[in-house]
């Protein structure tokens, strides 16, 4: 997977390339405008991380300039800003997406690997999900654990069929939040906890091996190993 | 354009305006009229006099020189005959018979000597005696049966006898009374036309101002790109809406400061922080030990801490110089609430506390969502860190006239009451409070930028109340401002 990492914040940089390898992309990065045009015409990239203030220009108007010579690869907007510009909006309902800064590397990474599925041919919709003994009929709503039947209430349900679909990746409280409540917010309290300890009761019975497994100060996992 | 301009008209102030100025001008003109009329009534009583007086005086001569035999009563009739022919005023359509003019001579001890005139000028011979006419002025009779009086001028010639000539008032006041009509209808013309122009150019300059103030008002708290229409004249008017627009330029201006300083602060915090969040997640996922994860995962925790605490505080100092910027979509407020009350549920009844909605149905306001999200969240984050266990929540939705307001009240210990006052203001917060105490100073500033308002009180029976008002449509979006006028820009 090629992605071209547009950042001008050296720091950033840096720390985003590492991860980024780490995960198993093959990273070009570029500090400003000019540069990321030439190396999206050199050579096509699968995705690409934009950051808004570029020192050159701005990040939308490299987005819609890279659009214009032809390169469809989908792109994740970094933002410094406070509110959410409605370029970015637009941007978002073309089939990209927005972080703000500063982000959990696993909600980063979530994101690319969701908008890379997004551009990739989409397979047959599945009715059913499987994690381990952990299964999901997604047509009648029903969720089992070796055959047995877990008492899961509506929203309890949405909450695992999402930990199901990224089994064995983090994925992070916003994340949480914004996928399965459809809001971008950051409460105080543990709220997104809460709803998780309630689903590990119903799903991780005594005696069973645990799949919620909680990662401190980054997320959750449901664990597929 | 907007549905103030649909006022009743009987209240607006070109109506007051013009009504007052037509009373002075209806008050003036007929008091011109009042003095005119008198003046020709007076001009027309004082030339009939002396018509009469004079005709009085020849015909007494007459009289005089006339000897009294069988030719006396056909030479003074033939005579009075002719004077009455010339009366004054006379109306020429009145016909052969001629009742505007007697005359009347008496003899010295009072009989009846010669009548001309309509009748037998008995009745007239009555009135005249019992309303002792003595030579000199004329003076008004009033005859039995006539409807208008006479004026009779009467003369005393040397053998005694009495000479009386009276003409009735009649045609006199048939001129009068014409003037009298034609005025008034002329007066009521000039009326109407003068409240007319005024009514027009009031009205015009006037809506001009309402156009001004409905163009102002709906410049709200977060668009201040729209302008008031200007006119192309150099009027007060006309300079009152330049003079407003400029003072927009100026606020827009400092407006437009403020947002560059608050970004380019959030900008230069944000990367820092992002670089520091980044390398401590990539140091942690390096597969290090438990005694080393823990003190990273609570700096991590405290970073999105400040994180948070940085985005507020940026919004609440927007939103106290009214800057909070916002991009509106229809939400149903209903729906977003019973949501938000689904995701906050477990936290609240793992504390004991209860949460209940009462709620009339769908209620759709045009609002920012994802700052909706954030009050509401951080009224129920208030409500799960303050309430002591075994406390209920009540939400209460409805929509009134102001627009839909959401009540939020529990039975818990209420607010401390040294804060009350100070409650919607940043960095408050009661003694036993956690948190950074912006949380109610952001749900103040939400509702402010969406134009509604905020209060928070403490019930009579124990507890807290906050109730939050926002307008069902945003206004200053929905109407373009610039309507069909000269615009500034």
């Amino acid at each position: 997977m090629r992605l071209l990492l547009v950042e001008d914040e050296i720091d950033i940089q840096r720390f985003l390339r590492t991860s980024l390898e780490e995960a198993g992309f093959e990273v070009e990065a570029a500090m400003d405008g000019k540069t990321a045009e030439k190396l999206a015409m050199d050579a096509p990239f699968d995705i690409l991380i934009v950051d808004l203030g570029l020192p050159d220009q701005d990040g939308i108007s490299l987005i819609l300039k890279l659009r214009q010579l032809g390169v469809r690869a989908p792109v994740l907007i970094l933002s410094a800003r406070r509110s959410v510009d409605d370029r970015v909006r637009g941007l978002e309902q073309g089939g990209d997406d927005y972080l703000t800064k500063p982000f959990a590397l696993a909600e980063l990474l979530a994101r690319l690997r969701n908008l890379l599925r997004r551009n990739s041919p989409p397979a047959s919709e599945a009715t059913r999900l499987s994690v381990l003994d952990l299964e999901l009929d997604l047509l009648r709503r029903e969720a089992t654990r070796c055959g047995q039947i877990l008492q899961l209430t509506q929203q309890e349900f949405v909450l695992l069929e999402y930990l199901c679909r990224n089994a064995g990746r983090v994925v992070t409280r916003s994340m949480i939040l914004d996928k399965v409540w459809g809001m971008r917010i950051q409460p105080d309290t543990n709220v997104v906890d809460v709803h998780i300890y309630r689903l590990r009761g119903k799903v991780d019975s005594p005696g069973q091996k645990p799949l919620i497994r909680t990662l401190r100060g980054v997320g959750y996992v449901l664990k597929d190993r | 354009m907007s549905s103030r301009t649909a006022e009743p008209i009987l209240h607006s102030a070109a109506w007051r305006i013009s009504l007052w100025a037509t009373l002075a001008f209806a008050c003036g003109t007929l008091l011109v009229f009042v003095f005119l009329h008198q003046f020709v009534a007076d001009d027309i009583q004082r030339r009939s006099d002396a018509w009469l007086s004079g005709e009085v005086e020849v015909l007494g001569d007459v009289a005089e020189q006339t000897p009294k035999n069988a030719l006396y009563d056909r030479v003074v009739g033939e005579v009075a005959e002719l004077a009455s022919k010339e009366v004054p005023n006379r109306d020429s359509s009145a016909g052969a018979s001629n009742d505007s003019v007697f005359f009347l001579q008496t003899s010295g001890d009072g009989a009846l000597m010669l009548w001309v005139g309509a009748g037998r000028g008995l009745t007239n011979l009555k009135s005249i005696q019992a309303n002792r006419i003595l030579p000199g002025t004329p003076m008004d009779l009033r005859i039995p049966g006539f409807g208008v009086p006479f004026r009779v001028a009467a003369t005393r010639i040397y053998d005694g006898s009495y000479i009386y000539l009276g003409l009735s008032e009649r045609d006199q006041l048939r001129v009068l009374g014409n003037l009298r009509a034609r005025f008034i209808l002329l007066w009521l013309l000039l009326v109407l036309l003068g409240f007319g122009i005024v009514f027009f150019t009031t009205h015009r300059m006037l809506s001009l101002v309402r156009r001004i103030t409905d163009a102002a008002s709906r410049i709200g708290h977060s668009d201040l790109s729209a302008r008031v229409p200007t006119s192309a004249r150099r009027d007060e008017i006309g300079s009152l809406a330049m003079t407003l627009n400029h003072m927009l330029d100026r606020i827009e201006n400092s407006m437009h400061q403020l947002h560059t300083i608050t970004d380019s602060l959030a900008h230069d915090l944000r990367s820092p922080l992002t670089a520091i969040r980044g390398k401590l997640e990539v140091s942690l996922s390096a597969g290090s030990s438990v005694d080393q994860v823990e003190p990273i995962v609570a700096v991590i925790e405290e970073l999105d801490r400040l994180t948070e605490f940085l985005n507020k505080s940026l919004d609440v100092a927007e939103s106290k110089a009214d800057a909070l910027r916002l991009s509106r979509s229809r939400i149903d407020l209903d729906e977003l609430l019973r949501i938000m009350i689904d995701l906050y549920e477990p936290s609240m009844s793992e504390r004991g506390l209860q949460i209940r909605l009462q709620s009339g149905g769908p209620l759709i306001i045009e609002a920012d969502e994802a700052m909706i999200h954030r009050m509401i969240a951080n009224l129920f984050d208030n409500e799960l860190k303050h309430l002591p266990a075994a406390s209920t929540i009540n939400l209460l939705l409805k929509a009134n006239s102001g627009g839909a307001s959401l009540i939020l009240e529990d039975d818990g210990p209420g607010f401390d009451l040294e804060v009350l006052p100070h409650l919607f203001e940043r960095r408050v917060r009661g003694r036993e409070s956690h948190g950074h105490g912006l949380g109610l100073a952001f749900v103040d500033a939400v509702a402010r930028a969406h134009g509604g308002t905020a209060r928070a009180l403490n019930r009579a029976q124990g507890g807290a109340r906050i109730e939050v008002t926002l307008p069902l449509l945003a206004h200053d979006q929905t109407n373009g401002v610039m309507t069909p006028f000269h615009s500034a820009h």
